[in-house]
């Protein structure tokens, strides 16, 4: 009786110690919340979100941080999934004791919390490139990746002016980003009075694009343009298109770049233009992420490790300009920076919480992606 | 129309998958009445098993294949033993719950050991495939189809014409009976158990090479396995594979000619019909008539 009795006072002593210090050692570090898909589809691009992010929050810290405190990334398995993002969002928000946080990638999930980021009261940088994620009238959204507005364009123009084709098939996943891209796409394309020969919606996750790729096939389209979210759909579609002898230029979104569609599609990607919103040619900034990323993971990095570095750097601009945690302060000195050189280009945040314009094309030659050039679309209002 | 021939290969192809999956859940139901929602897993397994003798051992192409099946059967043992036997008293519902919540172990034990990146499985062979006439036959594929239809047979002529096949129905439908009549119950029961996963490990290797080796393989074949099963008749062995064929090959069609993004409620779309109108599926018996 003696024995448990002791046990639970010291239980409770314990517990009443932690909570004495725990917030004293909390209130040492700036808190960035980050959702990153750990499982589920996404989580391969997961992991390479939490190595962007992690390398810079290392590096802010090795440089003595940021007011003196050091950063601490804080983050939520949003499962690759609405639900899951929904309920991440939510863990991270209530909390309480963020400065920032650095929502997805996808579209679709963004889309999910777009309320929720609203009514969170903070800055919340996000990965999506559907346009109307940052055109909701909503302060506290800022995109570190240009839209696919500009990704539209620059498609448009590079298919059209550089390779000479008019006869364009459209390939697009049903998710947000793949729904919008597809149709700025189009849209893009039909003010350089072009009309697709194929236009083509597919589901993430498919175990066979036969059907698609006959479709494009018979149409007699001379160039091919996708905007496919995920690395699996990307690599199957690649060996498809080989196996039917369809070998039109074909020009995809980023993931077309990434290094896992890469490995999984192999010599069946060789030869495929991609705009890139990161290339490591594209800027010494990048350049130098890239060696720095390498030195740590021994793999080149894309799109997916690149902007949430840059969204780390982003806040520890801000904090510093402000010098303050306070998110209207924070999201007005974010709104202020003007020419910041990032990883992904050089970031003007305009009012509506768009950093970025500029797309890299890059070519994959022999599995290694090649810097064509870079293109930066007026911007769009 | 000259897509057609092209189509069907492909649907068939792809359908075969699903009836090897298929064909692991009906054995599980007619034998042991479980109903199996880990049979996805089972597939991911294999692959992996595969991938790791294969690339990470260097050991031969078919010996990697045998000797993967063969530890993924011993598994399905074990896996019989912890989701099955102690709740074998307790009705359907424990066990169904007991398997869909081994499943979510098992993709997770994967996701936190290997990693979310999905790796690649060279095929059976190293020809991408054959030209004949205007329809590209890809090996993979043709090694599916194969592969399948050995089983088929090979299933059919256990179950409809051997003492074996016989024994396992009579188990099915009556355990305590079966067992007073000297049948080994328990044997056989794990004996399926052997034979469905060492299915479920063979249907994801020949389907890796394709979708590539990750932890959402499972989900990608098993929901439309579970559906060949019904449509095909539940608890059927033609029915899982019919069921499986017609899925892959409709669904391959109706993306072809009516619309892409709807390739997934195809399967479902027939469900419901064959729900409405013939519920006890194709080749499925009435309940009054199992007896």
């Amino acid at each position: 009786m003696e024995t448990s009795r002791r046990s639970i006072i010291g239980i409770l002593s314990a517990g009443a110690c932690v909570g004495l210090v725990g917030p004293a050692f909390a209130a040492d570090t700036i808190k960035i919340g980050m959702t990153i898909p750990m499982t589920g589809p996404g989580a391969t691009t997961g992991q390479l979100q939490h190595q962007g992010a992690k390398l810079a929050i290392d590096q802010v810290n090795a440089a003595g941080g940021v007011m003196g405190r050091m950063l601490e990334l804080v983050e939520e398995d949003d499962q690759t999934t609405n639900p899951g993002m929904v309920l991440a969002f939510s863990r991270l928000v209530n909390r309480g004791d963020l400065a920032i946080i650095i929502a997805s990638v996808r579209s679709t999930q963004v889309n999910a919390v777009s309320e929720d980021i609203k009514k969170a009261g903070m800055p919340v940088f996000i990965g999506g490139s559907d346009p109307t994620l940052t055109h909701m009238g909503d302060p506290w959204v800022f995109r570190c990746r240009p839209n696919d507005t500009y990704s539209s364009k620059v498609i448009a123009e590079f298919g059209v002016h550089d390779l000479k084709k008019t006869k364009w098939a459209v390939v697009h996943g049903t998710d947000a980003f793949g729904a919008s891209g597809g149709r700025l796409l189009i849209e893009q394309l039909k003010t350089m009075g072009i009309t697709p020969v194929v236009e083509q919606g597919i589901n993430n996750g498919q175990a066979d694009l036969t059907p698609v790729v006959l479709a494009i096939r018979q149409s007699g389209a001379d160039v091919l343009s996708t905007y496919i979210a995920f690395e699996n759909d990307v690599a199957l579609f690649a060996r498809q298109l080989k196996q039917f002898g369809v070998t039109i230029p074909w020009i995809g979104s980023a993931s077309v770049a990434s290094p896992i569609s890469r490995n999984l599609a192999g010599p069946a990607l060789y030869g495929v233009y991609v705009v890139a919103d990161f290339d490591p040619s594209a800027s010494p900034e990048a350049k130098k992420f890239a060696e720095e990323f390498n030195k740590a993971h021994q793999v080149i990095p894309d799109d997916q490790s690149a902007w949430p570095y840059d969204a780390v750097m982003l806040t520890a601009e801000g904090l510093k300009k402000t010098g303050s945690t306070d998110p209207m302060k924070l999201r007005d000195a974010l709104h202020a920076i003007k020419g910041f050189k990032g990883t992904e280009g050089t970031y003007s945040f305009d009012a509506n919480g768009d950093g970025l314009t500029s797309y890299n094309i890059v070519q994959n030659t022999n599995g290694n992606m090649v810097f064509i050039r870079q293109i930066t679309p007026p911007a769009a209002s | 129309m000259s897509m057609l021939p092209q189509l069907l290969f492909t649907g068939i192809g792809i359908g075969s998958i699903y009836a090897m999956v298929s064909l692991g859940f009906v054995l599980l139901i007619r034998s042991a009445n479980v109903v199996n929602f880990a049979q996805g897993e089972f597939s991911m397994l294999g692959a992996y098993l595969m991938l790791i003798l294969l690339v990470s051992f260097g050991v031969p192409y078919f010996v990697a294949m045998i000797v993967s099946v063969i530890v993924m059967g011993l598994f399905g043992i074990v896996f019989g033993a912890i989701t099955y036997w102690p709740l074998r008293t307790r009705g359907q519902i424990p066990v169904i719950i007991s398997t869909i919540g081994a499943g979510i172990l098992l993709e997770n034990t994967v996701l936190a050991t290997y990693g979310p990146s999905p790796q690649v499985l060279p095929g059976v062979f190293n020809a991408s495939g054959i030209l004949i006439g205007n329809i590209f036959m890809d090996s993979q594929y043709l090694s599916m189809i194969f592969t399948a239809f050995v089983l088929l047979a090979l299933q059919y002529v256990i179950f409809e014409k051997t003492m074996v096949g016989k024994k396992i129905q009579a188990t099915s439908q009556d355990r305590e009976t079966a067992g007073l009549l000297g049948i080994p119950v328990v044997t056989l029961i794990f004996g399926i158990f052997f034979y469905s996963a060492a299915l479920g490990g063979l249907a994801g290797i020949l389907v890796a090479p394709i979708l590539f080796v990750s932890v959402g393989i499972a989900s990608v074949v098993a929901l439309k396995a579970f559906a060949a099963n019904i449509i095909g008749g539940f608890g059927s062995i033609p029915g899982a594979i019919i069921g499986g064929l017609l899925i892959g090959i409709v669904e391959t069609l109706g993306a072809a000619y009516i619309s892409v993004p709807y390739k997934d409620a195809y399967a479902f779309i027939m469900l419901i019909a064959v729900l409405l109108v013939r519920p006890q599926g194709l080749f499925g018996e009435r309940i009054s008539e199992k007896a």
